[in-house]
């Protein structure tokens, strides 16, 4: 029976057929290369910092606090681009089928996206999520954390010609996004592991996250 | 991009003196500029014009000003919430209501708030757009539900919200409560009760048509037109998402379809209290149907 592929797999094939198109590979080489070049990563709140306690709007409708998740035990906080991020639906899927082993091991998972507008219920329903999909409404749990960039122009201009307008998604037309930064939360409240990457094609591979929860 | 250096930036565009800012944000100088300059290489310029007596912010740093300030504040007040919840800080939430907009539509938000707030005091005023844009820029409201037909100054943030359909309302008793769908040619022959503070569809209705319709105004809230028209005084149009009670029937209108969208407002830049910022974002991240 042939092997099930891993999100990572998914991810670099994905990718590889994402960078066939040149025009898609010189937007995406730009995000990189800028987010290199400003240090972007220096900025990211580090592993031993305090992660800041916050409420925010669930996709159903209730607030959701990091402070009330971690009294029943560690916090995964998964940053995502949005409904619309092709990458982003594989993470959800891979991070919706790991699910049990994340509770099994003791935590639980607040996903956040910087839509609105019902769009993390639609995000939710569409992948039968049981954790928690939260709108972090004007980026500002992602600001608080370092993720969010502002989005270079060759990028804006791709998301622009395909229709996706931001401004209406996001409620706020500051052309943001954050990067998909995945950071365990101690219930101490302070980060005992994350991953970040400039590149919104990497991202923490679910078997990773189990094995890092096992360790706080 | 850093809280920090957005809340720098912030602070500048509120003195536009390096000094002064630095000093209310309780860091040095030099810390102060390679923050502002540490910004301004992430989002692609200069943000201001640095003259021996002058600052000025460049036309990216008007534009980027508004979405940092709402980023700012929405980071703030995340945490502002989650601390308010812990220490049970009293607070009041004060929504206005345009023409017409019953609060049933927000009521769950609003019982989401309190669950969360239990000390908060929660207090609605019904008026004219005008009237609730000049109490959210006075600071008397918060944020205010208003039809999108209005005219907003640009201090306003808005968000649409849903829209929503006009029904025909009619006695128990009335010839069209029996009906399906009621159309304008339905309607030719009764006294429609129109009041500024209802939401403008029977007005609408006249415009839309060119009929010569039998309008009777009635300058009241809905509930007061509701009770005219339970005690037969001629039937309306309102809002299909108020509540209607017991004494009359709301009856589907199909043709013309009357329909407004509804906004959620708020005065940019003005930080909101842990209840009233968390009933706009609550609002925010859903859908309305």
């Amino acid at each position: 029976m042939p092997a099930i592929d891993t999100m990572t797999e998914q991810l670099a094939s994905l990718t590889a057929s994402r960078r066939q198109s040149a025009a898609w590979d010189a937007a995406y080489q730009e995000i990189l290369a800028k987010l290199n070049r400003d240090g972007f990563l220096d900025q990211i709140l580090p592993e031993g910092a305090e992660f800041p306690d916050f409420m925010l709007p669930s996709a159903e409708g209730r607030l959701v606090g990091l402070r009330e998740a971690l009294s029943h035990g560690p916090v995964v906080l998964q940053f995502f681009r949005g409904e619309w991020c092709p990458f982003c639906k594989l993470m959800l899927e891979a991070l919706t089928e790991s699910y049990d082993k994340i509770e099994a091991a003791g935590a639980s998972l607040l996903a956040l996206t910087p839509e609105t507008g019902g769009l993390a219920l639609k995000m939710k329903t569409r992948h039968h999520a049981r954790f928690e999909v939260l709108a972090d409404v004007d980026f500002g749990v992602g600001l608080a954390a370092g993720v969010v960039f502002k989005i270079p122009k060759l990028y804006r201009g791709r998301l622009d010609a395909s229709g996706l307008s931001f401004p209406q998604r996001h409620g706020n037309a500051a052309w943001c996004l954050p990067v998909p930064a995945t950071f365990i939360i101690a219930p101490d409240g302070r980060i005992a592991w994350r991953f970040v990457d400039v590149d919104f094609t990497h991202r923490a591979e679910p078997a990773d996250i189990i094995a890092a929860i096992g360790q706080v | 991009m850093e809280l920090s250096q957005v809340r720098y930036f912030i602070t500048l565009c509120r003195t536009l003196n390096f000094t002064r800012a630095a000093e209310q944000c309780h860091v040095t100088q030099p810390a102060f500029t390679r923050a502002i300059q540490r910004l301004e290489d992430e989002l692609g310029g200069p943000l201001l014009f640095r003259e021996r007596n002058l600052t000025q912010l460049t036309e990216l740093g008007r534009d980027m000003r508004p979405h940092l300030e709402a980023m700012l504040e929405a980071a703030e007040a995340a945490t502002a919430l989650a601390q308010a919840k812990r220490q049970h800080t009293s607070a009041s939430l004060k929504i206005g209501l345009g023409p017409g907009i019953g609060a049933s539509v927000i009521a769950p938000l609003l019982g989401e708030v309190t669950r969360v707030l239990p000390e908060v005091s929660i207090y609605f005023d019904e008026a004219g757009p005008s009237m609730l844009i000049d109490a959210m820029l006075g600071d008397a409201l918060d944020c205010a539900l208003l039809p999108d037909d209005c005219d907003l100054p640009e201090r306003l943030n808005r968000w649409p919200l849903y829209t929503e359909t006009a029904a025909l309302i009619v006695p128990h008793a009335h010839r069209l409560a029996r009906q399906n769908e009621v159309t304008a040619r339905d309607i030719l022959d009764e006294t429609i009760l129109v009041g500024e503070r209802c939401g403008g569809f029977g007005n609408k209705l006249a415009d839309i048509t060119g009929y010569s319709l039998r309008l009777q105004r009635c300058n009241g809230a809905a509930a007061q037109m509701l009770d005219l028209v339970a005690a037969g005084l001629g039937i309306a149009l309102l809002s299909e998402r108020l509540s209607f009670g017991q004494e009359v029937k709301p009856c589907r209108f199909t043709e013309p379809d009357l329909t407004r969208r509804i906004l959620l407002t708020a005065v940019a830049g003005r930080p909101l209290n842990p209840a009233a910022a968390s009933f706009v974002k609550l609002c925010r991240a859903r859908a309305f149907h």
